[in-house]
């Protein structure tokens, strides 16, 4: 399929906006968030990222030429060498934000790093010839962080990541399997089938940027490095739990890490984490707010109140909505008549981006983008990541609204799969190593459990306290 | 019949005998689904479609203000919170609209819906568990009902789903029932037989429940089982306590408790909600005025502390009421 790449509306006052460089060739394979052109407009130099994975075929409007929104700059491809369809038939679906002349002969001027790639570089003194980019033809920032940490390109990163993706998903299964025994108390909401949302999420995030995470809050929680063993003992309700038995599984909290106590009030933490990072903003700070939340979330008007006013404020967070295409029982088609949620950014004047959260290293792209514009001072963004949870919406929901087909085919793209797939073909991590890594996370899972049945319980007294600070 | 069945039973004869009620909430009618958040509405999506049982998106605040305006163009709509403590997403159209319309209109308009909220401590924390009835009571121009057994929930809905004014309706998760795994854990069983004909509870009515006459003890919903269970206790100890149901808070029936305690001398009052400025201090006041002579020992309130509910069971145990604080308060009282 052909997909148009056009000119983003870049909230600049309107009047031409000029394509600065080109960092993808012709031919070449870009992830979604991988950078695809630079522009300049009157206010500022921006990058235009990938919205889906794919090949770029055509470029149709070069550097030095300067184009309006909407116009279409370029096309892409799902495969390198499917035909290239007419971009004006009507099933050409726009991929990216960008103009239009027919020349396809010049190549991209200079292929070099993306500016926030550079940026980046240049505040940590590194050279960039030092730097490797790892999958499009462009440095771009998560190559900068990964050569920062001297480490080779994403196989460091990707394994981290598999990591915390194996661990959320032993850990949850590990509770369902005490669930199913009668030895969990309280309720259950787990996000297997979404771990790649929130550790690709996460891992662009710095110690001290934060997170408010929801009802389902253990995949944002381990990804920002929240302590298991506290996560734990909260859910058994204990002493020792992260907020001392007062919260239980829907109230998870490491402040250590950033990671504030997740709310059980659907769409609640979205003006929260929007006044965190006014509050960042105003105080000078270089920290990022992050809110987690589902497609049901935005349908409430917390939501909508949220983001207009981040918008408004030019607040230095991020709207992560996992969109896993249910609301408890209800499925999305029931409550919401767009196919993008991530379109709703447009009636505030934020970007928005739709991509596959089954992809850790697509959340991540896209993420890291996103994140380092609210850093930069550039505003908000609301990202759309299409995901699947697998078990219920709750402990003991089994799941009677949903057919067979669909689970199965969600399954069958399972984001730790993927990676593992990815380590061991294009990296060489072998699966000795990689069964290292799941056998460690199993063991640390079990010592935390064994740490919260031992724990002691609260004492009553501490019902009383801390009504007031 | 548990109080799920008699609740769904009383919408079935509701929806069946006027085509004006319609019910509203989140994931109140899909097919395969819950039934609501408590298995109340399973079923009835089948009977009368999803155009009479609306599956809405989680817009709290959507879902009371659309019933407003069903309501005051003739329909009978009965609202779902899927807990009782989403309703403060809800509050405006609670508070200033659906309780105002009325007197607003100067009699001109009505505002006949139901309001529904599972409330009650069940091991979810400080935002899935809080009983609010207070905050209801002091509104004016809202009708507060707050069953305690499975009869009592099916008649006070079909009335309160007849009554042309916004009724409150609050239903105790763990008098539910249910079977399961959707059953919450801590269920109260109640084996009460509940008619599958239509039948009201005037709103405005209390239920005695038991009699005695050492001493009044008044209570809703999950507190009337633990101050049952407490007279249990206490008549071993030769006190003999007159339970009072108190199943509708505004109109509030103040006679029969005025009553009660001519009889008894001594008034305990029993509730889940929150000790300051809860309904059991209006109860205390309006008792202090009308029978303060007839008591002898102070009036004394059971209730939840001032802070939020806590999830932990260790602390949820002492944070909700149990049966031998009631029973040690009615002793120091009678002793
Ligand atoms: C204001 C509010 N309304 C309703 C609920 C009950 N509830 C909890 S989670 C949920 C579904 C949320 O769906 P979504 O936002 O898509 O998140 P997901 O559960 O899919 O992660 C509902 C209806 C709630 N917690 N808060
Ligand atoms: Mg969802």
């Amino acid at each position: 399929m052909t997909h148009s790449i056009i000119i983003p509306d870049l909230g600049a006052t309107g009047g031409d906006v000029k394509i600065v460089e080109w960092l993808v060739r012709e031919g070449q394979h870009v992830d979604a968030g991988d950078t695809l052109f630079v522009v300049e407009t009157d206010k500022a130099t921006e990058e235009i990222p990938a919205f889906r994975a794919g090949y770029l075929r055509r470029v149709l409007a070069h550097a030095d030429e300067e184009r309006l929104p909407g116009d279409v700059v370029g096309l892409m491809t799902d495969t390198s060498d499917e035909a290239i369809v007419d971009p004006t038939a009507a099933s050409v679906e726009p991929v990216a934000a960008v103009a239009a002349t027919t020349s396809v002969s010049r190549v991209v001027r200079r292929l070099t790093a993306s500016p926030r790639a550079r940026h980046l570089a240049r505040q940590h003194n590194l050279d960039l010839a030092n730097v490797k980019a790892a999958s499009a033809s462009a440095i771009q920032v998560r190559d900068v962080v990964a050569a920062l940490e001297g480490q080779p390109v994403a196989a460091d990163w990707l394994i981290a990541a598999f990591r915390r993706m194996v661990l959320i998903r032993r850990y949850e299964e590990h509770l369902y399997q005490l669930f199913l025994q009668g030895l969990v108390p309280g309720t259950l909401h787990q996000c297997q089938g979404q771990e790649a949302v929130a550790v690709g999420v996460c891992s662009s995030l710095r110690r001290d940027d934060m997170i408010f995470s929801t009802h389902r809050p253990v995949g944002h929680l381990l990804a920002k490095g929240a302590s298991l063993n506290a996560i734990t003992a909260e859910i058994w309700g204990k002493a020792t739990g992260c907020v001392g038995g007062k919260g239980g599984q829907m109230h998870l909290a490491d402040f250590s890490v950033g990671a504030m106590v997740s709310n059980a009030i659907v769409g609640a933490n979205i003006p929260i984490a929007t006044g965190c990072a006014m509050a960042f903003k105003l105080q000078g700070l270089d920290r990022v707010a992050v809110s987690f939340f589902g497609d049901g979330a935005c349908n409430i008007g917390a939501f909508h109140e949220g983001l207009n006013l981040a918008a408004v404020q030019d607040a230095p967070v991020v709207f992560v909505c996992e969109n896993n295409l249910y609301a408890a029982s209800t499925h999305i088609s029931v409550t919401t008549r767009i196919s993008n949620l991530a379109d709703r950014a447009a009636a505030y004047g934020m970007r928005g981006y739709t991509a596959d959260g089954m992809d850790v290293e697509a959340v991540s792209a896209l993420a890291a983008a996103a994140i380092e514009r609210a850093r930069l001072g550039k505003g908000p963004t609301l990202l759309e990541y299409r995901t699947y949870r697998y078990r219920g919406h709750s402990r003991g929901d089994p799941c009677g609204y949903r057919a067979d087909e669909e689970q199965r085919s969600w399954l069958a793209r399972d984001p730790i799969e993927r990676v593992r797939i990815r380590l061991n073909q294009d990296f060489g991590v072998t699966e000795e190593n990689l069964g290292t890594i799941e056998q460690e996370c199993q063991r640390e899972i079990e010592a935390a459990v064994e740490f919260a049945l031992a724990s002691p319980e609260p004492t009553a007294e501490s019902c009383l306290e801390h009504v007031f600070a | 019949m548990g109080m799920a069945e008699a609740l769904r039973d009383a919408m079935r004869i509701a929806m069946r005998k006027d085509p004006t009620v319609l019910l509203l909430g989140e994931d109140i009618g899909v097919s395969g689904g819950f039934g609501g958040g408590f298995t109340v509405t399973l079923g009835l999506s089948d009977e009368f479609g999803h155009d009479r049982v609306i599956d809405t998106p989680i817009s709290e605040s959507a879902i009371v203000g659309a019933a407003v305006g069903a309501a005051m163009a003739g329909s009978r709509p009965v609202a779902e919170m899927q807990y009782g403590d989403f309703v403060f997403c809800a509050m405006d159209q609670v508070v200033n609209q659906a309780a105002k319309m009325h007197y607003m209109s100067n009699g001109q308009v009505r505002v006949p819906l139901v309001l529904r909220l599972p409330v009650g401590a069940s091991q979810r924390g400080a935002q899935h568990g809080q009983c609010t009835e207070a905050m209801f009571t002091h509104t004016p121009g809202l009708k507060v009902v707050c069953p305690a057994t499975p009869y009592d929930a099916k008649g006070l809905l079909l009335a309160s789903i007849r009554d042309d004014n916004p009724v409150v309706f609050f239903e105790h998760k763990l008098l539910y029932g249910g079977k399961g795994t959707r059953k919450e854990s801590a269920s109260v069983s109640l084996g009460a037989d509940v008619p599958v004909e239509d039948y009201e509870i005037p709103l405005g009515t209390v239920a005695v429940v038991r009699e005695g006459g050492d001493i009044t003890v008044v209570a809703n919903m999950l507190m009337v089982h633990r101050a049952l269970s407490a007279a249990e206790i206490l008549a071993a100890e030769g006190i003999e306590a007159e339970i009072i149901d108190i199943r509708c808070l505004v109109p509030l029936d103040i006679a029969t408790i005025e009553q009660s305690v001519q009889k008894t001398s001594r008034l305990l009052i029993v509730e889940e909600d929150h000790l300051t400025g809860g309904w059991g201090a209006e109860i205390a006041a309006l008792i202090a005025e009308r029978a303060l002579n007839y008591l002898d020992a102070p009036i004394r309130r059971v209730a939840a502390p001032d802070t939020p509910l806590p999830c932990a069971a260790a602390l949820e145990r002492a944070f909700v009421p149990s049966v031998e604080r009631i029973v040690s308060t009615a002793m120091q009282m009678t002793r």
